[in-house]
């Protein structure tokens, strides 16, 4: 499951550019369907769980510069500050690529990366609205949602995480 | 390995530091609506819309399927044709759904002679989940403009914070950021409610520290130059303690569900005479034991209510409030 092919430093163009395609329908699919479930617990964050994936196979490099490019494409359609939400997924991505790198591959990493990525980056986004000035969720609402975050994204990995390694493993045999 | 750690820390802090800078260039401008922003919204709106309208049938098919023999294998006709039927109860059943939506709103602004340009919610907040807003699928093209009142027809949902050509988003009113003037029912008192950040429930504040909030009392929009006065807001449920003893902030549960919107009216014309209380629903008639009511029997008879099911309760235990079906935002 694991095996995406060559394991790539570099990022690469091809595999970015799909990447962020695909989170630019995600993102759509986030805000009209899955928020339109309301789900206890704040909603599952595809985008973020998806970003880990890409991130975790891919390294620091690539999951940074994903997570900046769909932040910002995030940003853009959103209300808030530009750049807000590109800095909580480039540092996502960046640190989960890390872990990626330094953490043998098991089964449950992706499990445990998912969950752990959700949950802060979920706080990072109230942190980061909090820090800007324009506060929106309470402590309490903040704790409730990344924990929510963390267990939607457990539910989400077993099928997203498939999908995410059958995916780039076809972008690499494409590019070779 | 140490090449390759130190170019991942140069290209992360080149990252950071252009998020930053995005920061700091955006967060003084207000303008949130122009040139790429709205290019990328007015696409993706039209994208969220065509989404919602595909997939909004399809959950109410999906819950109408969820029936014992739904894992039954024998795939023949009549399945199939009993799927398709259905279908079309669902879809029946939404175009119903939708009609007395539209039809008690259309109720809730006629009282008000309000004009109103009815819109449904095509996307919730965004990827963050730290956006206290709805995007619509009516923008400047009908009429919309920034800072208008949007209603549902139980009462205030938010007001309008960008519009483009065909979509606008809407600024929930349990935003931190929203700030509407608003008045206490049977009075001339003034206040103002912002959100809590928490779906449903609202904080307001009567400006003149020296008078009292009561748990029971109901609250409407004030009018300004931009808002449209006398829209239902919410009931008072709990006065907030300041302390010192005099109460002038207390917690507001709102009429309108604001985490489970479809169907919204956006306010673009209004009456010149403010239409006072009149589109509050009327009060449940008390017991005869209760103390004699402060009854207003100008109000519109109970039938032209737009949820004759949700009585405002007057004791301190308003649990059957609207908004408080929803715990989600």
């Amino acid at each position: 499951m694991w095996d995406t092919g060559t394991r790539a430093a570099e990022p690469r163009g091809r595999i970015v550019v799909v990447t962020v395609a695909v989170m630019a329908v995600l993102i759509v699919l986030q805000v009209s369907v899955i928020a339109a479930l309301r789900l206890p617990l704040g909603s599952p964050d595809i985008v973020l769980v998806v970003l880990c994936f890409v991130a975790l196979c891919q390294g620091p490099v690539t999951g940074a510069v994903v997570g900046f490019s769909v932040g910002v494409l995030a940003d853009l359609l959103s209300t808030h500050v530009l750049g807000q939400t590109a800095m909580v997924f480039s540092l996502v991505g960046y640190g989960v690529g890390l872990v990626g790198e330094e953490t043998d591959r098991s089964a449950y990493l992706p499990l445990a990366v998912a969950a752990a990525a959700s949950a802060l980056g979920t706080a990072g986004h109230a942190a980061m609205a909090g820090i800007i000035g324009q506060p929106s969720l309470t402590g309490t609402q903040t704790l409730l949602r990344a924990l929510g975050a963390a267990l939607y994204a457990l539910v989400l990995t077993p099928v997203v995480f498939p999908l995410v390694t059958a995916g780039l493993r076809r972008l690499h045999r494409e590019q070779m | 390995m140490g090449r390759d750690t130190r170019r991942s820390r140069m290209i992360i802090i080149v990252l950071l530091v252009v998020a930053f800078t995005l920061i700091t260039i955006d967060y003084r401008s207000s303008e949130r609506s122009s040139g790429v922003r709205g290019a990328l919204r007015e696409a993706f709106g039209g994208v969220e819309g065509a989404v919602s309208t595909v997939t909004r049938p399809i959950g109410r098919t999906l819950s109408a399927l969820a029936h014992p023999n739904r894992y039954q294998k024998r795939a023949d006709a009549l399945a199939a044709e009993n799927a398709e039927l259905r279908r079309r109860l669902a879809e029946d059943e939404e175009v119903r759904r939708q009609a007395a939506a539209l039809s008690s709103l259309r109720l809730l602004a006629d009282r008000g002679e309000y004009t109103i340009i009815p819109a449904r919610v095509v996307a919730i907040g965004d990827i963050t989940g730290t956006d206290w807003t709805v995007t619509i699928n009516a923008g400047s093209a009908d009429g919309i403009a920034p800072d208008r009142l949007v209603i549902n027809n139980d009462g205030l949902v938010g007001t309008v914070l960008t519009a483009t050509a065909h979509t606008a988003v809407v600024r929930l009113v349990s935003s931190p950021a929203s700030h509407v003037g608003a008045r206490l029912e049977n009075t001339r008192l003034l206040g103002a409610v912002t959100g809590r950040g928490t779906s449903g429930s609202l904080t307001f504040t009567l400006y003149d520290a020296t008078l009292q909030v009561k748990t029971g009392d109901r609250l409407v929009t004030f009018g300004s130059v931009d808002y449209a006065g006398g829209v239902p807001i919410g009931v008072v449920t709990k006065v907030l303690d300041s302390g010192g003893g005099l109460s002038h902030s207390a917690e507001v549960t709102t009429f309108a569900a604001l985490g489970s919107l479809d169907l919204v009216g956006v306010v673009v014309g209004r009456p010149a005479t403010d239409p006072g209380d009149r589109l509050l629903p009327p009060r449940p008639i008390p017991p005869p034991t209760a103390a004699p009511p402060a009854a207003t029997p100008s109000r519109p008879p109970a039938t032209a209510s737009p949820s004759p099911g949700l009585p405002v309760r007057i004791s301190p235990t308003a649990t059957l409030a609207p908004a408080a079906r929803t715990s989600t935002g």
